[in-house]
């Protein structure tokens, strides 16, 4: 069975000017990703796994080729039908987790629905129950220097999904967590992509990302080095 | 992002930096607080004289001259100027100035939108109020003139029963010189009145006898074989005629004859007006009351005489009763009615007029470049205090990136992140302007506290010289606030091209 293409990229290439070189962090790179597949992206520092995730994510512009999201090119996008790309269809979870720092929890949550127009009473319930969905009821009034790496990524996957994605990037998510908690975010991830959330995944950890996704993608110097199928526990019938 | 929404995340951000926001907005409370307090003594000012223009009617009040007496001809040389000029022309002078006498007041009163017209008509009299004399310039006033707001207004008493009633009128100032101390018990109590007129008859007489020496004596003594001395002839006739001079002179303005009457107080003003060109004198008398006292001749005072001989009048015959000119006529018309109209009508009739209108017109326009002049100073402060602004708003943004950053992966576009630091910076402005107004308004009372105090020691009645209408609160809000916007237009812009990537970097 053929998984439908949900998000692609066309010969994506992404260079650099540095002073007297350019840097080609992204070069020639062509790849598809189905609706509902969990696709990780591994490689070492500077292969290029976040230049990928930010032009797929519409904050980066592409020196050469394209991103199609269900068949339209980000590159023929306005700005503002970026900044609602970001707004309705994408969620994004980092490994520095990247919560404002004197927001509580549920106004980092709520500030995802900002710029989607959703009304401010509405805002606070959908918030408030996407925390308690993911064990932070008891947390909602802490700001994020009161809350465990553990609860800052949970608030973070929650600003995410508040806003019900389609497409889910995470950019390291248990790079700066430990073993536990690391394993509650991944099974998290797991419990989204089976309710249908297609995720890409940018980590180091080839386990984790052979454990939990359907497919892994492999970059080196800014090609895609190896596309693989898992076997893992996220692999399912392609 | 509703509007809301950027007001609420600017508070939260403005609270969490409270000394820097208090800092900033207290540059801009400073310079509102200038502004407000400057534009309000212009504000001020402008409302006093529109009180005083309202409380007396000069809106609807005009003054008519004749047109030899304006002040483009004023000054030496004037009159045979005008002369020249009429004969050029063909005209004789007299014949070519519209006088302004009772025909005039007359006609005047028949033009339509006019209420009514009445003579300035006024003399020098000395009022005996007990055994007090006090010297004043008496004016002589038609009953119908009570029916403005300039006479209508008495401290105590009635206006003139009839233009011809045996009554007077006196300012509570000239009573306070005589000694008075509660004017209202003088009313219905008579009051002598008194005119002292130097005729040239006066000065005839004394040249034939003066100080007790007929001119027949001093004839005697001339030595007549001087006269036959080449050397002496000019000297004697010189002294003779200088003795001749003197005698007259001394007749004409020491032995004058005196008018006196006995008039009922019926009523107190408050005190003389003088607003510009409008004359209350101190002593009113009915008009046709007042013609006993204008058998001809000049008044003791010095500068009756100066204006009489400025005049050419100084020789000239007393003009008889009902045939006088007047220095100028007042007139109070309809409010309906534009001015212009009154104006142009009366200058077709050959006279200048002024129109107190016309004066609070250009009055408002010297307090327009006034208030700009002291509001262009305001501006200067709050353009300073805008760089403060400029400032705490850029480094704000310094901190900030990864917030800006955070918010554009979440769908922030670029307009999202200009507004939010706009009206950061506009929070901050209309913080600092509510307390400016506020700081400034408690700036001008204490200010006219201190006014008022010094005004009432120096006897004069104490007035506000600060106003702070709705229209000024508008303008410093919409100015203290514009500008803290405008000067966020530069760090809200730097704010919305802050690269996502850069800023969400882990470095």
């Amino acid at each position: 069975m053929t998984m439908t293409s949900h998000i692609e990229t066309k010969n994506l290439s992404r260079h650099y000017r540095r002073a007297s070189h350019t840097v080609q962090a992204l070069d020639n790179v062509s790849v598809s990703v189905g609706k509902g597949e969990y696709l990780s992206i591994v490689g070492s520092s500077g292969s290029g796994k976040t230049t990928l995730l930010n032009l797929l994510a519409g904050l980066d512009t592409p020196t050469s080729g394209s991103v199609d999201f269900d068949g339209a090119s980000l590159s023929s996008f306005s700005r503002r039908q970026l900044a609602a790309y970001r707004a309705y269809k994408i969620g994004m979870i980092f490994q520095s987790f990247n919560l404002i720092s004197h927001y509580t929890a549920l106004q980092n949550v709520e500030t995802a629905l900002y710029f989607n127009n959703t009304l401010p009473a509405e805002r606070r319930r959908l918030a408030m129950e996407t925390l308690e969905r993911l064990g932070l009821g008891d947390r909602i009034g802490h700001r994020p220097a009161d809350l465990s790496g553990g609860e800052q990524q949970r608030v973070a996957v929650a600003r995410a999904i508040i806003k019900k994605p389609e497409i889910l990037f995470a950019d390291e998510p248990t790079g700066n967590l430990d073993y536990d908690n690391a394993n509650h975010i991944a099974s998290l991830m797991r419990e989204l992509n089976s309710e249908g959330l297609t995720i890409i995944l940018v980590t180091h950890n080839l386990e984790l990302a052979q454990q939990e996704s359907q497919r892994v993608i492999r970059m080196q110097y800014g090609h895609v080095a190896a596309d693989v199928q898992t076997s893992g526990a996220g692999a399912r019938p392609v | 992002m509703t509007f809301r929404d950027l007001v609420v995340i600017s508070g939260g951000n403005l609270r969490r930096m409270k000394l820097r926001t208090f800092l900033t907005s207290a540059g801009v409370l400073i310079a509102i607080a200038a502004f407000v307090s400057m534009l309000s003594f212009g504000a001020g000012s402008q409302q006093n004289i529109e009180r005083q223009f309202n409380k007396l009617g000069l809106f609807t009040t005009m003054q008519v001259y004749e047109k030899d007496n304006g002040r483009e001809d004023r000054g030496r040389g004037g009159r045979e100027k005008r002369d020249k000029e009429n004969k050029n022309n063909g005209k004789d002078a007299d014949s070519a100035v519209a006088k302004l006498d009772r025909d005039a007041v007359e006609r005047i009163s028949k033009i339509p939108g006019v209420n009514l017209a009445y003579p300035y008509d006024a003399f020098s009299v000395e009022v005996h109020i007990g055994d007090t004399t006090v010297e004043s310039k008496a004016q002589a006033l038609a009953s119908v003139a009570f029916q403005t707001k300039i006479f209508s207004t008495l401290a105590y008493g009635t206006a003139f029963s009839s233009d011809t009633s045996r009554q007077v009128i006196l300012s509570e100032s000239l009573l306070k010189k005589a000694g008075i101390d509660s004017p209202k018990t003088l009313i219905g109590k008579p009051i002598v009145v008194m005119v002292k007129v130097s005729t040239i008859d006066s000065g005839l007489t004394h040249i034939l006898v003066d100080k007790g020496e007929s001119l027949f004596d001093r004839a005697k003594r001339i030595h007549y074989d001087s006269l036959l001395n080449k050397k002496y002839r000019s000297t004697v006739l010189r002294t003779e005629a200088n003795e001749l001079v003197k005698r007259f002179v001394n007749g004409f303005l020491n032995a004058r004859s005196v008018i006196r009457d006995t008039l009922i107080l019926c009523g107190v003003r408050e005190s003389g007006e003088r607003t510009g060109r409008l004359r209350v004198e101190n002593v009113i008398i009915p008009i046709e009351t007042a013609q006993r006292f204008k058998t001809g001749g000049l008044g003791g005072s010095p500068m009756d005489i100066m204006m009489a001989f400025m005049n050419g009048t100084l020789f000239a015959s007393p003009e008889k009763s009902g045939n006088e000119s007047f220095s100028q006529i007042t007139i109070d018309f309809d409010p309906k009615v534009p001015y212009t109209n009154i104006k142009n009508a009366i200058e077709a009739m050959g006279y200048r007029t002024f129109s107190f209108a016309a004066e609070f017109e250009e009055i408002q326009k010297v307090f327009l470049y006034f208030d700009m002049a002291l509001g262009l100073i305001g501006f200067i402060a709050l353009v300073t205090a805008s760089l403060g602004i400029v400032n705490t708003m850029v480094m704000s943004i310094n901190e900030r990136r990864r917030e800006i950053g955070i918010l554009k992966s979440l769908g922030a576009h670029e307009t999202d992140i200009r507004a939010l630091f706009l009206v950061e910076s506009g929070v901050i402005g209309f913080l600092g302007t509510t307390a400016g107004i506020f700081f400034g308004w408690t700036i001008t009372r204490i200010a006219a506290a201190i006014a008022k105090h010094y005004m009432e020691q120096e006897g004069i009645p104490g007035i506000d010289l600060f106003a702070l209408p709705f229209w000024l609160i508008g303008i410093a809000l919409a100015v203290g606030i514009g500008v803290s916007v405008v000067a966020g237009l530069y760090p809200a812009a730097r704010a919305a091209r802050v690269d996502p990537v850069a800023a969400l970097r882990n470095d």
